[in-house]
């Protein structure tokens, strides 16, 4: 395994006026693995979307370094040069679903990043239809983006970030304005990418069922990483969650719940069917 | 309601006139209508009717869709064909009664010149708007002003705000909708009152709707910049806009559809 | 008090684009409940929203608001607005005042209320919601995601509504955000005693929340009742695409699996009740 994202002592301040600045993010460090599935998590205002924009290069360190691996490079995301080949391999899908799509039409959509980068015609044809298929919409290639459902929407995004052949993408609550049908789509499409595809995922996300699919997850609270391990390890700090006003999802906490009055359960669970095996174990017949 | 608007809408397709380079669509539309302001016969006229009418089932859009797109400028040509009838005088009277005055010759130039239009509308939608996607077309139109470039005529910009404009021209009309439900439901009143109360009514529509426009504008210009756009300079497209038999054929065909209509004015006048 | 009587509805009746989005619904809100209402995106229920205010009317069937029919007229659907309050999903989007007072009081205004009378439901209107009065200068655009919202909902409460409505009052807001906004409309309702009707996604909000539960698909009413008689309808939920609330479905996997419990509990404190006298104890 190596590293693919490299985070040292990063600060970030937003200006407030001219000689004032407000620290959002107080010295962060730590590293993201070639072909994993991290989740960032935190409440509405903890610095997580920053830290988002600050891993693809959107947003330069106040101090402190970033740095990513493009092509066995570990390039700076302070220094200018850098950023074209930064921003190509490592992609970004935003939260609204309408405010990203460019074209009118799915499959131009989809091209609009390849066509940026220079890329010759027929080869952007085959990115363009891979994409497309790897997302689950090649019947959809000359739809109205307008049209298509928001899971759909952000899908097509997907596609158009996937179309530059990136080694990592961040989403940035991206399921943030989709309904449970959506949010599910995003999810396996995901997966598919990490699986199929060797994509490193970070998912930046308050839904902790969807925190729950991933490798390892980052909690963020007040600027800070207060909590940094898998799934199981995170769901098990429940005051904390508590406190950095989040939540385990239902089952966890059922499970947890359970074995703080003494029932015989051992495991951490993370989704109902964990939930129901353990339990079933300890149940008197 | 306002989603209801379908002027200037794209159908996808595979027929011909989808196929068609939208560069040459262009141009085809541009001699299609010098065709139009040629005709003068009635036979000229019924010509292109014709024409118009092989292209519509070329296209394979329905006749529907078409008279649904012509209501809109009903009142145009309404406008039109009262203002020829009644104004219109020639020789031969057909009707006299009180201050109406009506000439065989306005009933004429009423008849032509509806047709005129209603040619010009359908023949632009089929030709143009309808079968070629608006990425297509603002594409063409900045291959066909690229010699401006030279003279720092930023034509690639303007193409990509076309583009930019109609992708978002349906999410804003369907912003407003809601917008407008939305003050409806706190009991603002748009239909009654003086025009100046109804005028200050729409603040609560046009404020959000505002906002909303520079908040997706922002957010935009940040998932451009993640997708690596830079302006024109050392872009590709994906697809090649390359001349084909086909397209020549096409202006060929048009070229003769104004040499035909020229023949025909001249001896099958009516 | 709100009631549906085979109220069907269909978008661009008379032309080829026909969608039937409602399709004979009869419904009744009760006085002083909070109803939930779930269903997919496309099941309707967003229409059937929109029908309760008048701001659309049924192509046939009725709605009555205390036994009056609401698209009698004009000025009764009018009036209506202000008697049944509808709060769309993200209404941080239609804030347009100078100030985040203003904005509430744009409701109260349209009502023709005097100076004092708006004042005062502005004040009792931003307290239900949680916004300090000196909040009430700022302008709504300086606030955070969370603080427009609230303001935008106290634009809605101010009109002091008999029946609220809201479409999902906490899409796109952290736990914490969603419960201090769901939680805040539980103490209102407490307070005035009037009804509500939440729209939501998330069924364990649902449930959490609701006295009473409509489910729609497809423009039809799924089922109807108590939440404990909702989620014991686990198929019918399950084949219209529906989820359960997470800890209901553990409780359904359990008793699949032949624990002897019951399934349709549908809060964690309630299943830990259940659970725990039937489980081993560590030694």
């Amino acid at each position: 395994m190596s590293t693919i994202i490299k985070v040292e002592d990063l600060k970030f301040s937003y200006p407030i006026d001219e000689n004032t600045y407000r620290e959002v993010l107080h010295g962060l460090t730590f590293e993201i693995e070639k072909g994993t599935f991290t989740a960032v998590i935190g409440h509405n205002g903890s610095g997580k979307s920053t830290l988002a924009k600050l891993l693809c290069g959107m947003l330069a360190p106040s101090s402190g370094k970033v740095s990513c691996d493009c092509d066995g490079k570990m390039l700076s995301t302070d220094i200018e040069d850098n950023f074209f080949e930064i921003r190509k391999n490592f992609g970004m899908v935003f939260q609204h679903p309408d405010n990203q799509l460019v074209a009118t039409v799915v499959e131009e959509d989809v091209a609009f990043a390849p066509e940026n980068m220079g890329v010759e015609p027929s080869e952007i044809r085959k990115r363009v239809d891979e994409a497309l298929s790897i997302v689950g919409l090649s019947e959809y290639a000359l739809h109205d983006t307008h049209k298509l459902s928001g899971g759909q929407k952000q899908r097509v995004a997907i596609a158009g970030i996937l179309a530059m052949l990136p080694e990592c993408i961040i989403f940035d609550e991206s399921t943030a304005m989709l309904d449970p049908r959506g949010r599910d789509e995003i999810i396996a499409t995901i997966k598919k990418l990490q699986k199929e595809k060797d994509i490193t995922v970070i998912l930046i996300t308050h839904y902790m069922n969807e925190a729950a699919q991933a490798d390892r997850i980052i909690v963020v609270d007040g600027g800070n990483i207060i909590a940094d391990g898998t799934p199981r390890e995170v769901f098990d700090k429940d005051e904390l969650l508590y406190n950095a006003g989040l939540e385990a999802p239902q089952s966890s906490n059922l499970v947890k719940r359970l074995k703080n009055a003494g029932a015989d359960l051992s495991e951490t669970v993370l989704d109902p069917t964990e939930a129901a095996s353990v339990i079933m174990k300890t149940i008197k017949q | 309601m306002l989603k209801d608007v379908t002027l200037g809408q794209f159908f996808p397709g595979k027929s011909i006139l989808h196929r068609l380079d939208p560069r040459i669509k262009i141009i085809s539309v541009i001699l299609f209508i010098v065709a139009v302001f040629t005709a003068s016969s009635a036979v000229s006229y019924a010509f292109l009717v014709l024409l118009i009418g092989l292209m519509v089932a070329i296209s394979g859009i329905s006749i529907k869709t078409i008279l649904k797109s012509i209501k809109p400028l009903l009142i145009i040509i309404i406008f039109t064909a009262i203002t020829n009838i009644f104004w219109t005088t020639g020789d031969n009277l057909l009707v006299k009664w009180k201050f109406i005055t009506i000439y065989a010759e306005g009933v004429r130039a009423a008849i032509l010149m509806v047709t005129r239009l209603i040619t010009l509308i359908t023949g632009t939608f089929v030709l143009l708007t309808y079968t070629t996607s608006p990425m297509a077309l603002t594409d063409a139109i900045e291959r066909l002003t690229s010699p401006l470039k030279k003279l720092h005529v930023p034509t690639h910009e303007f193409a990509m705000m076309m583009t930019i404009a109609l992708r978002f021209i349906p999410t804003l009309i369907e912003e407003t909708d809601k917008i407008i439900s939305a003050q409806k439901s706190r009991g603002a009143d748009f239909e009654t009152g003086s025009l100046l109360k109804r005028a200050k009514a729409i603040v609560p529509i046009l404020i959000p709707l505002f906002i909303s426009a520079f908040r997706r504008a922002d957010e935009l210009a940040s998932a451009m910049e993640c997708r690596l756009y830079h302006g024109g300079d050392g872009r590709t497209k994906m697809k090649v806009l390359k001349l084909k038999f086909l397209d020549l054929a096409a202006v060929l065909f048009f070229i003769a559809v104004i040499a035909a209509v020229i023949v025909i004015n001249k001896f099958l006048y009516y | 008090m709100l009631e549906f009587k085979n109220v069907t509805y269909i978008y661009g009746a008379g032309t080829p684009f026909e969608i039937k989005a409602l399709d004979d619904i009869s419904i009744k809100i009760e006085k002083g409940k909070v109803t939930g209402l779930i269903g997919h995106s496309g099941s309707g229920k967003s229409t059937l929203v929109q029908l309760m205010n008048a701001l659309y009317k049924p192509t046939s069937g009725t709605v009555l608001l205390n036994g009056e029919d609401i698209n009698k007229d004009a000025k009764t659907s009018h009036d209506t607005r202000f008697k049944v309050g509808l709060v769309f999903q993200y209404p941080e989007y239609q804030l347009f005042e100078e100030t985040v007072g203003a904005d509430i009081a744009f409701g109260p205004r349209n009502m023709g209320l005097s100076e004092g009378e708006i004042k005062d439901r502005v004040m009792r209107a931003a307290n239900f919601v949680g916004l300090s009065p000196e909040i009430l200068q700022r302008s709504p655009f300086e606030l955070s995601g969370g603080q427009k919202r609230r303001c935008a909902i106290a634009g809605v409460i101010a009109m002091d509504p008999e029946v609220l409505v809201l479409d999902e009052p906490a899409a796109g807001l952290d736990p914490r955000g969603r419960s201090e906004i769901l939680g805040g409309l539980m103490e209102y309702r407490k307070k005035r005693g009037n009804s509500l009707v939440i729209v939501s996604h998330s069924m364990e909000d649902i449930a959490e929340y609701s006295d009473n539960i409509i489910a729609m698909s497809k423009g039809k009413i799924l089922c109807s009742g108590t939440p404990h008689e909702v989620f014991s309808n686990f198929d019918i939920l399950e084949d219209s695409g529906l989820s359960l609330p997470e800890v209901t479905e553990v409780m359904h996997k359990l008793k699949t699996a032949g624990a002897n419990i019951n399934p349709s509990l549908y809060t964690v404190d309630e299943a830990y009740s259940e659970l725990l006298p039937k489980l081993r104890m560590k030694k």
